[in-house]
């Protein structure tokens, strides 16, 4: 600890015993109280939470089986018996949703956690590494940058045969890996050439400590960021390429409820039900993370918050006294 | 200029890559695509077409040459623009069929695009000049939502509520039924009538990106010291914010250009299919459906040039706005 640790600071030492009470009281972990501190993330927490939620205890609010024929049930609009109105083959429109909330979750979720670990062990690889590496893997980065992802990803689903979820975990990996990496990339080079890099190498530490001890610890908000980013392109990218067809229709999930609501014409038909219920489901979800990546951004980037308060957030100062401690510490 | 000849040379590189991995993708995936594309031919269109069979292989693979024979094959048919007969337009070629619904693509994605970066810009400008007013509060927030909606749920609510129930565009095809393309005025108000309703779509869907680049670089732009030093000169308001915050602004979002325009190509394949538009995104998404690889194959390669040529032409511009690059 040096001079410089501001926890020293008698007039920062105040502002510091709040979040302390909070974590004692409640045992929040000290990220989701940075997260719930702030409104945008707030707000976005709730909504993805409340998709989680219904995702979870689907089975037991689902009235019926989302893929029940019954032509005596069919196109009818929303009512008490089937809030989200049914299709033409009659199935109940809110059981799809609720059921494809499952799929379509797990989907994004695990699509964006291959994608940007690739995306993180990439680019911290070639930024640490340096030369050749670096190169190669930075022209790789910005030749996915300029193949467009979206036809790529249809004409690569008409060449698999198998659309399981496995399958297009890899794919979508595969495709959306660049979007982040090369900010990881960056990052990490920047991070590189600071002193308690050099003080941390200069000290014999290994080249695993240096990565897990010095760099990942603060990239992690910029690598939670690329996280929620790729889960929703993800989210959205699946979607639409079962909404084009291009995937396994028999499985339930709002892409195949859209799927089958554009295949059957119904918006022509004036049945505005079948599309607007699992799209609105999308679009909520998508919305809560975009409003969580903006509620991390502006941890990350002081100057794009929104609120003018006269004094900085208590929680924020911690976390910013905590980084200080960190660099300054070690050097 | 070096740093131009820097950028051309990646191009070319990318477009070989861009190739080779189209080259690859049939050959690395199980099953063989070949036997897709052949059956969807009679006995009698195959002994009509001597050639045909040799081109798909070179194409897609399954043949009996070596990988490397078909890859010199394939790259010097892409060089003579020749990518086979479309299965699902037979007896069409494949570069007869991007001929025709191409253009329509690029009409609507660049005059979309076009637009687009220019609101974007502009009031991503002005909300950070007037942190708090009511552009920041009311437009910002209203395009961030638009453009986090999915593209396909835009256009579908779009086509529901303003083309169909209020009736103001029309929703189906690049023109009226009865017309043939060519260059006349009932033709081309017709096209231009037909365009606007995805033109608006995709204007909700990505103005909000350009928009919050923007707004991210020129707020932290608005603080430094030239803009205050052009303040104190006595400049108007409005040539600070132009010319002094948002010129040097507006080069980091030009970057991400890349990234947003190759997304906006993708979008288009929604868009188009939910309009039932006949440009390239609904024929690529036909042709994969319909196991036509030769044209869905050259569909990948022709929309990457297109991303690429955009990419190109970004550059010439970055070069005319920052003059750092052109003495490095």
């Amino acid at each position: 600890m040096s001079q410089l640790d501001p926890t020293l600071d008698p007039a920062l030492d105040l502002s510091l015993e709040a979040p302390r009470r909070i974590r004692r009281g409640f045992h929040v972990p000290g990220w989701l109280a940075l997260l719930l501190s702030n409104t945008k993330s707030r707000l976005g927490l709730a909504m993805v939470g409340l998709v989680v939620v219904v995702a979870v205890i689907a089975p037991w609010i689902s009235v019926a089986d989302p893929n029940g024929f019954s032509l005596l049930a069919a196109r009818q609009a929303p009512s008490w018996n089937h809030l989200f109105g049914t299709t033409d083959q009659g199935s109940d429109i809110f059981s799809q949703v609720v059921i494809g909330a499952r799929r379509s979750l797990l989907l994004g979720f695990f699509a964006a956690a291959l994608a940007t670990s690739t995306a993180a062990v990439l680019g911290i690889t070639a930024a640490l590494l340096g030369g050749l590496v670096d190169d190669v893997v930075n022209v790789l980065i910005n030749i996915f940058l300029v193949i467009p992802p979206i036809p790529l990803l249809v004409v690569m689903s008409g060449y698999v045969q198998d659309h399981g979820m496995t399958t297009m975990i890899v794919v979508l990996a595969l495709v959306l890996w660049a979007f982040e990496a090369r900010i990881l990339r960056a990052q990490a080079l920047s991070l590189k050439s600071r002193d308690f890099v050099d003080a941390a190498r200069a000290s014999g530490e290994s080249t695993a400590r240096i990565v897990f001890g010095e760099l990942v610890p603060n990239m992690i908000s910029r690598i939670a960021a690329a996280f929620v980013l790729v889960f929703y392109i993800a989210l959205l990218v699946d979607a639409g390429l079962e909404f084009l067809g291009l995937a396994d229709v028999s499985k339930t999930s709002w892409g195949v409820t859209l799927y089958w609501a554009q295949t059957n014409s119904t918006v022509l038909q004036g049945e505005w039900w079948p599309f607007f219920f699992p799209g609105a489901a999308l679009a909520f979800t998508v919305l809560g993370l975009v409003l969580l990546l903006a509620g991390i951004d502006e941890f990350t980037n002081p100057r794009l918050r929104s609120e003018h308060k006269p004094h900085r957030s208590r929680l924020r100062m911690l976390f910013g006294g905590r980084l200080a401690t960190r660099e300054e510490g070690v050097s | 200029m070096r740093w131009f000849a820097r950028r051309l040379v990646f191009y070319v590189f990318a477009l070989w890559v861009a190739l080779t991995i189209n080259f690859l993708l049939p050959r690395m995936m199980p099953g063989s695509p070949i036997d897709g594309i052949l059956q969807h031919l009679t006995p009698a269109q195959l002994a009509a077409n001597p050639g045909i069979v040799k081109t798909y292989e070179a194409l897609v693979g399954g043949g009996n040459n070596s990988i490397w024979q078909d890859y010199i094959t394939y790259l010097s048919r892409i060089v003579h623009l020749d990518f086979g007969v479309s299965t699902s337009h037979y007896p069409a070629p494949v570069s007869q069929v991007i001929g025709q619904t191409l253009p329509y693509s690029i009409f609507l994605v660049g005059v979309a695009f076009f637009l687009s970066f220019l609101i974007g810009t502009g009031i991503g400008m002005f909300a950070a000049w007037r942190r708090g007013g009511a552009v920041d509060n009311i437009l910002v927030p209203t395009f961030m939502a638009l453009s986090a909606f999915p593209a396909f749920f835009t256009a579908l609510l779009g086509l529901y509520f303003l083309g169909l129930k209020a009736g103001w565009f029309p929703i189906q095809h690049a023109y009226d039924n009865g017309l043939s393309p060519g260059f006349n005025w009932e033709f081309l108000s017709s096209a231009f009538r037909h365009a606007q309703l995805p033109i608006l779509v995709i204007l909700a869907a990505y103005t909000g990106g350009w928009m919050l680049n923007m707004r991210t670089v020129m707020i932290n732009t608005i603080g430094e010291d030239y803009v205050t030093m052009a303040h104190a000169k006595g400049l108007s308001d409005r040539r600070v914010m132009t010319w002094y915050a948002g010129r040097n602004a507006i080069l980091p979002p030009l970057n991400g250009f890349a990234a947003l325009f190759a997304s906006a190509v993708g979008g288009l394949v929604f868009i188009e299919y939910i309009f039932s538009y006949p440009g390239a995104g609904l024929t690529l998404q036909q042709a994969v459906l319909g196991n036509d690889y030769a044209l869905a194959q050259a569909l990948l390669v022709v929309l990457s040039v297109c991303v690429i040529v955009a990419n190109l032409l970004m550059d010439v511009l970055n070069l005319i706005l920052d003059p750092r690059l052109r003495t490095g």
